[in-house]
């Protein structure tokens, strides 16, 4: 296996999170999920975050990803505060700076792989045809062009993530985030998607953020900081 | 439409929940159609001859007026017409009820005049007119029968009153043809035969059950109509003048209330559809709340998830308003066919689907799928992905 391409400390932050803190509300209840955070992930990293379950781990994530908004703080991806953009905005800068993978890979049940991969150039002002030669390259890369026309309930657990992935980085993204995504797959496929992140991160130069409890899958990373209760711990 | 095939793909999804939605919005639009066609047809019916009055007995309409009248009614001021008309209630053979239409006798040379929406040519008018046996059919009637012009044909009267010792004997002289542009809901399934045939036939002690009397000025109808019950007031005989739409609404089945109730069953229909397809619909989309998400997260507008559900919706609901059409169409051009059923249809004016109708039908399916999918659509659009992913 390759040795990863540890970037250099010189290397511009492609995720910064400055005090950042979340709260909901639960039956008049204020439950602190993560409070004063603080992260710097330069661009190029591949970073796994762990922690215990209710840690804040997914919630961390969906905070860098935009899916979810921190209560106070800054989080900036990309050279941008996301916190700052109205909803649409942040519709439209998820499209084009990050590429999320689920756990359950969420493909469409009704679309093939390519058009599942496809799916995220629908918002651009690509041509179909240009749509289908970079979704099929894309599949290309994963190791999954003979399997384009297929249906996702025609394809195995791991094969399912890597359309995932394929969807994830086919809009070439800056940065690509992934909730446990070896999570629901047996070694062999988790191993495989391990090994199409890394070279997604080393190939293709992709900040990658990765929540995991898998100690195996965190190996992968360049670096791992730890959740607990909310709060960032160092290793 | 770079969206469609996607929106049509979830459709497809669960083939046996979208047919059934989809019979459910047809159905409801097969009802709207054939109803607002009958509804439609039947207030054309009613509405006219704006110009015509109707005189009959005061009592009911089983009781007859003397011959004598329609001299002093032709004399009311502001009357310009007047012309007897009696319902024969003529069949060709009493023992077949099925056979039944509907014959009137009149005073042809008149009446025609009153009735310019039944069109016959000069030839076919002079040769009704030349002959007291002649009778005019209408097309419809002819298709049925499979009459021409100089066929024979014999009507016995199922009113005791009028019946003869022999059938009444005619001969077609002439065909009527309608234009329902201008006459819309004119029957084209009426026999007419001349009136002096039938008093002479009956020993001159028929009488006239009704007056068919054409004024001048439709602002005149209340004032004309009162001076003619005035004029026989005193007499055995009393009248009752009323419009021709009046006297039309008031045979029983074609009141107003008809109208009411018709648009009634439409409106129940419509409504208890739309919460089924509304129910359906929610459940479609609360089954796919993680693709939702997924499309959110990858980019997509709420507002653009919004029209997705939206058109959905408006697909299946012009899917179905399509489906409902052609069966309403069907049914409206097969019902005069059917065995019994077909007899009472022909009874009625001519019924056609209106293109207005149409359109409305088609209007109204996507109007339901869109306010079907209203509901999940605005609920899609809403929600925060990180709810939408959380296990419910």
């Amino acid at each position: 296996m390759a040795q990863p391409n540890i970037p250099s400390s010189a290397s511009p932050a492609a995720v910064t999170l400055q005090h950042v803190r979340k709260v909901y509300d639960r039956d008049n209840e204020q439950i602190v999920v993560l409070n004063d955070i603080d992260l710097s992930v330069p661009t190029g990293e591949f970073v796994a975050l762990m922690g215990p379950s209710g840690s804040g781990k997914t919630t961390l994530l969906n905070l860098l990803a935009g899916i979810d908004r921190p209560t106070s703080g800054a989080v900036i991806v990309a050279g941008t505060d996301v916190t700052r953009l109205s909803e649409g905005e942040l519709a439209k800068w998820r499209s084009r700076t990050v590429g999320f993978i689920f756990q359950f890979y969420n493909l469409i049940p009704v679309l093939t792989a390519v058009e599942n991969v496809e799916l995220p150039l629908m918002l651009t002002s690509l041509s179909r045809t240009e749509r289908r030669d970079r979704a099929l390259t894309a599949l290309k890369i994963v190791g999954l062009a003979d399997r384009a026309r297929h249906y996702p309930r025609q394809l195995s657990g791991g094969q399912e993530q890597r359309v995932a992935i394929a969807r994830a980085f086919v809009t070439d993204p800056a940065v690509l985030v992934a909730d446990e995504p070896t999570g629901d797959l047996d070694a062999r496929s988790a191993e495989e998607t391990l090994d199409l992140l890394q070279t997604l991160n080393q190939e293709f130069d992709k900040t990658i953020v990765m929540v995991t409890h898998d100690p195996r899958a965190a190996e992968r990373a360049h670096s791992r900081r730890h959740l607990d209760k909310g709060v960032l711990v160092k290793t | 439409m770079r969206f469609l095939p996607f929106i049509l793909r979830h459709l497809r999804r669960n083939w046996a929940r979208t047919s059934t939605t989809a019979a459910a919005i047809a159905l409801c639009i097969f009802l709207f159609c054939t109803l607002q066609t009958f509804v439609a047809s039947l207030t054309g019916f009613l509405m006219q001859g704006t110009t015509r009055l109707v005189t009959r007995h005061n009592v009911s309409r089983a009781f007859r007026m003397p011959n004598s009248y329609e001299a002093q009614i032709a004399a009311v001021p502001g009357v310009k017409r007047v012309a007897a008309a009696n319902w024969f209630g003529g069949m060709r053979d009493l023992s077949k009820p099925a056979d039944v239409f509907t014959n009137f006798a009149i005073e042809a040379d008149s009446f025609l005049a009153i009735y310019p929406e039944f069109i016959l040519t000069d030839e076919e008018k002079q040769a009704f007119l030349n002959d007291q046996r002649g009778c005019i059919i209408g097309r419809a009637l002819a298709e049925k029968f499979n009459w021409k012009v100089g066929d024979a044909v014999e009507l016995v009267s199922s009113v005791s009153d009028y019946r003869t010792s022999a059938p009444l004997d005619f001969v077609i002289s002439g065909i009527y043809h309608t234009d329902q542009v201008r006459y819309p809901g004119t029957n084209d399934a009426l026999l007419f035969f001349h009136y002096k045939y039938f008093d002479e036939a009956t020993g001159r002690k028929a009488g006239v059950a009704t007056y068919r009397v054409e004024i001048a000025d439709p602002g005149q109808v209340g004032a004309i109509s009162q001076a003619i019950d005035t004029l026989f007031e005193n007499s055995d005989a009393q009248t009752h003048t009323e419009t021709e739409a009046q006297y039309r609404a008031s045979l029983g089945v074609l009141g107003g209330n008809l109208v009411l109730l018709l648009n009634g069953i439409a409106l129940t229909v419509m409504f208890t559809i739309l919460f089924v397809t509304a129910n359906t619909m929610s459940m479609a989309v609360r089954e796919r709340r993680t693709e939702i998400a997924v499309l959110k997260t990858l980019g997509f507008p709420s507002r653009f998830v919004m029209c997705l559900i939206l058109s959905e919706g408006a697909i299946l609901g012009a899917f179905g308003a399509v489906t409902g059409l052609l069966l309403g169409r069907f049914l409206l051009d097969a019902l005069p066919n059917v065995p019994l059923i077909g007899d009472l249809i022909q009874s009625f004016p001519r019924m056609s689907l209106p293109r207005a109708i149409a359109i409305g039908g088609i209007a109204i399916g996507v109007l339901l799928g869109l306010t079907a999918g209203l509901i999940p659509a605005v609920l899609a659009y809403r929600a925060r992905i990180t709810e939408l992913v959380r296990p419910t």
